[in-house]
């Protein structure tokens, strides 16, 4: 191609590029913000918690220049769930941000969405547990996020690997919670949450419309209730949201496969464990090392089929998490096959360099 | 023609299908959602009303309108309503629960709406005991009263006397609110409070109404025992408007 | 599935003493030298649904609260036929009160469905509070051949509390007792169910007012009644919904004044002046 055309060309590309995406010098929380208004999200409701808190102070900063946006700082963290409930019937895209021992108290709104089935979206930015724990980092509230309320509940678990999937992820849970009806989360950790870095934020896609719940029509009028007479009448209601979740399954689930074709050794990591994961493999693919990553971006539901099909040539599984075995407890429950393989990389609440990794991996006899 | 609900006497703003309810007999509750009902038809509300309720005795009382009724956790109606009404601020709504809702685990949310003044309103049904689980004590049982978890009597002097809610929650509340206690023995003047009540609201203040109610089935009482008891709490807990106690009061 | 334990399901309203006659029978059982189970269905509401008991005997152990099928099942009241009707096999002996259900609410075949019409003769002869005592009598007697005397006293010491105060009705309870062993149980010809809750309003008028009472929705509190400033309520005949007596209005007493109305919690009685 002629010099001249490809600089046109390339220019093209770049205002094409800038018209769908933005360059920003950002921490994850303010992607978070951002990407929570794009999605949508006009209510926020939260309590101040490291490492979170960045997320109510940044939103209510948005909300004292554009007056469409509300938000209550409100006198716990049950109480911001439950007002965010209370919005949602309301017909609003509203959300809330926790972490650590919020978390837990969170669980109790949570149930309720559970059980209601109400599309309650809530950012969990994960520090050490259990208890106060660390208000820095960890991998560690895994279980609570992914299984969390009390009885069968359902809901679904995105964990966000770096500045960028903070904000593109941060719209997609509001649509994904307003389609299917269940509450959706995402999972970030304090070092994402901090980390100020130049991130490109793609345009995400149309967000899913919201609704109202609670319909305000008297002559048709909406009862809905969470206390049920008898067990048989309620395990009819438990069941039909699990045939519902079980259909969203396909549509919902991701992972990304980086290098893992031809890999013997494969690494399952997800969050910002696994940013530090990918750069590891690409040192070790060129020390001629067959090793490739793949990374849970929904850790409920996990992406079953593509990850089978991915690890089928592994000989060895590294599973590697900030924490003691939550992420593998949930691969190993859908993938019993992954149990034979694993290598368990676990250290609870401490992160992993890129360097420690490779060394891992490298190691390993 | 008369409708269904009017040829029972019913207003027309409760669901006749969920008739007879699930309260008990005689329940104090039963009476004081029926003339919030009444009070609905005559302001004309059904169109703009919202209730939430409380777990506990509340809970029974899911389908019993012919308005949305949204069912939620114990003492978790007032930040449900809180989140609602800040993201429909043209609704009215009502917050519905019980003494234990109001003012042990739900305090906390009650308080705080009554100190930012939210536009919402908040009914605390007052039996004085715990009665969905069986009549265990609560903070507005009485010194000396008798429950399953106060078999002796609760003693005041371990547990607290009567805990005057209204009274705490108008201390921190703004100068529009308006809070107020009433009881099932002058369904007249219940009617009347719970007007001016949702009309705080219409104006964009905090408003609460206690309702002093009777249990018959946990008291262990028949008709006349249930509000010979409810005179004996009439006067421990003042019925009327609450006024806000200045620094100099005792 | 074979083992030596019999299944019993007591049903009725609640507040009719279901649990009540549960817990002596169970210790009564007890008593006997058996092995006991037992359990009371429950829901979130104190009242509103009817009230089940599930008791098992053995000289064996029991496993397990619950079953599925029962060998002897009990019920006293129409609305508790769809929650136990499940428990009704095919070699399950039934025990109803024919004055409060029809026969034909049941598909059990003539030899193992029985009744006594124990809410007539509780209202006509040994009081309303007696309905479970006659109940309970003609299944001991009848289902299990429970000596007479030795389940009386079982229900003296459970019901000490009530028959120290009132002489009158330990001694009616004792009759009813009495009565319900020597009674020969309904197996082909069955009282009239004249007893079910009435699904019709009862109006009564005159000149001036009409009065309308909803026997489907009177949980026979008796509000209305102690409400009433002159007197013209008392309790009737007429059965509510959970098998309490109704109020009866004298309607020239009655002065309209809408107390009636202003503190029953059901809508079910109003007056209304024409």
């Amino acid at each position: 191609m002629p010099r001249r055309s490809f600089r046109r060309y390339n220019t093209l590309i770049v205002c094409i590029r800038r018209l769908l995406s933005e360059n920003k010098f950002i921490t994850g929380n303010e992607a978070v913000v951002l990407g929570a208004i794009e999605g949508g999200a006009e209510m926020f409701f939260g309590y101040p918690i490291t490492p979170a808190t960045e997320i109510l102070e940044g939103w209510i900063k948005t909300a004292t220049e554009d007056k469409s946006l509300q938000y209550l700082q409100a006198e716990d963290e049950i109480a911001s769930g439950f007002a965010t409930i209370g919005a949602i019937l309301a017909g609003k895209k509203a959300f809330t941000a926790t972490a650590g021992v919020g978390h837990i108290l969170m669980q109790d709104p949570i149930s309720m969405a559970e059980n209601e089935r109400l599309p309650f979206v809530g950012i969990i930015a994960q520090r050490g547990g259990p208890s106060t724990g660390t208000v820095i980092y960890s991998q560690q509230e895994v279980n609570l996020a992914a299984l969390g309320g009390n009885g069968d509940g359902l809901r679904i678990v995105y964990s966000a690997s770096n500045v960028a999937e903070c904000f593109g992820l941060s719209s997609k849970i509001f649509s994904t919670a307003w389609k299917y009806n269940f509450p959706t989360f995402m999972l970030t950790d304090g070092y994402l949450g901090k980390q100020k870095i130049s991130t490109e934020l793609k345009k995400p896609l149309k967000p899913y419309p919201s609704r109202k719940i609670l319909k305000e029509d008297f002559s048709n009028p909406t009862h809905i209730r969470n206390c049920y007479g008898s067990e048989p009448e309620f395990a009819k209601v438990l069941q039909r949201n699990i045939s519902d979740y079980k259909y969203l399954i396909d549509k919902v689930a991701e992972s990304e496969n980086y290098k893992v074709s031809g890999a013997t050794d494969v690494i399952l990591a997800h969050g910002s464990v696994a940013s530090a994961a990918k750069s590891a493999v690409d040192n070790l693919r060129a020390d001629g090392h067959k090793v490739g990553l793949i990374r849970p971006i929904t850790l409920r539901p996990l992406d079953t089929k593509s990850i089978r099909s991915q690890i089928k040539n592994a000989k060895r599984i590294f599973i590697i998490e900030s924490a003691f075995e939550q992420f593998a407890r949930l691969l190993v429950y859908v993938l019993p096959e992954v149990a034979s393989k694993m290598i368990k990389i676990f250290k609870p609440a401490v992160g992993f360099t890129a360097e420690e990794i490779y060394k891992i991996v490298k190691e390993q006899k | 023609m008369k409708t269904q609900n009017e040829q029972f006497g019913m207003p027309n703003c409760l669901n006749v299908i969920s008739k007879p309810s699930l309260f008990c007999p005689g329940c104090g509750e039963s009476m004081i959602l029926k003339h919030l009902g009444c009070v609905i038809d005559h302001e004309k509300l059904q169109s703009k009303i919202t209730l939430a309720i409380d777990i506990g005795c509340t809970l029974l009382s899911w389908n019993y309108f012919n308005f949305d009724i949204i069912q939620t956790h114990h003492g978790r109606s007032v930040p449900v309503s809180v989140g609602y009404k800040m993201a429909n601020n043209k609704r009215l709504v009502i917050a519905l629960m019980g003494d234990g809702g109001a003012y042990a685990i739900g305090l906390q949310s009650l308080l705080h709406a009554s100190f930012r003044n939210d536009p919402i309103l908040a009914i605390v049904i007052n039996n004085t005991e715990y009665s969905m689980t069986g009549g265990q004590m609560a903070p507005t049982s009485l010194p000396g009263e008798i429950t399953s978890t106060s078999p002796l009597g609760k003693n005041a002097s371990i547990f607290g006397p009567a805990f005057h809610g209204p009274e705490l929650v108008k201390q921190v509340s703004g100068s529009k609110s308006f809070i107020a206690r009433a009881t099932v023995s002058n369904p007249t003047m219940m009617e009347t409070v719970m007007t001016k009540a949702i009309n705080t609201q219409l104006g964009g203040n905090f408003s609460m109404v206690e309702i002093l109610s009777i249990c018959p089935t946990n008291w262990k009482t028949d008709a006349k025992e249930s509000f010979d008891f409810l005179s004996k709490l009439e006067k421990i807990y003042p019925v009327g408007e609450i006024v806000k106690k200045e620094k100099n009061e005792k | 599935m074979k083992n030596d334990i019999t299944k019993i399901v007591l049903a009725g309203e609640g507040g009719q003493g279901i649990q009540t006659i549960a817990k002596i029978l169970s210790s009564a059982l007890l008593y006997a030298g058996y092995n006991v189970s037992y359990i009371p269905q429950f829901g979130p509401e104190q009242r509103g649904t009817p009230s089940v008991s599930f008791i098992q005997f053995s000289k064996s152990n029991i496993p397990y609260p619950k079953f599925d099928t029962a060998d002897i099942v009990m019920i006293l009241r129409r609305r508790a036929i769809k929650t136990v009707e499940t428990y009704i096999g095919t070699r399950t002996s039934v025990l109803f009160d024919s004055s409060t259900i029809a026969r034909s609410k049941f598909s059990v075949n003539n030899s193992r469905i029985f009744a006594i019409p124990a809410t007539k003769l509780a209202e006509e002869e040994f009081g309303s509070k007696n309905q479970n005592i006659l109940a309970l009598g003609a299944l001991a007697k009848n289902f299990l051949d429970y000596p007479k005397n030795a389940l009386w006293q079982e229900i003296a010491i459970n019901l000490a509390k009530k028959f120290d105060g009132n002489k009158e009705l330990a001694e009616k309870s004792k009759a009813a007792f009495d009565f319900a062993y020597e009674f020969q149980l309904e197996n082909r010809k069955f009282t009239k169910p004249e007893y079910d809750t009435s699904e019709n309003l009862i109006l009564k008028r005159n000149a001036e007012r009409i009065a309308v009472i909803v026997p489907k929705y009177c949980k026979g509190c008796g509000i209305c009644i102690l409400k009433c400033p002159v007197k013209a309520l008392s309790f009737g005949k007429t059965l509510g919904v959970y098998g309490t007596p109704t109020p009866d209005i004298d309607i020239d007493k009655c002065i309209a004044c809408g107390n009636c109305f202003r503190f029953c919690p059901d809508c079910a009685i109003k007056v209304e002046k024409k």
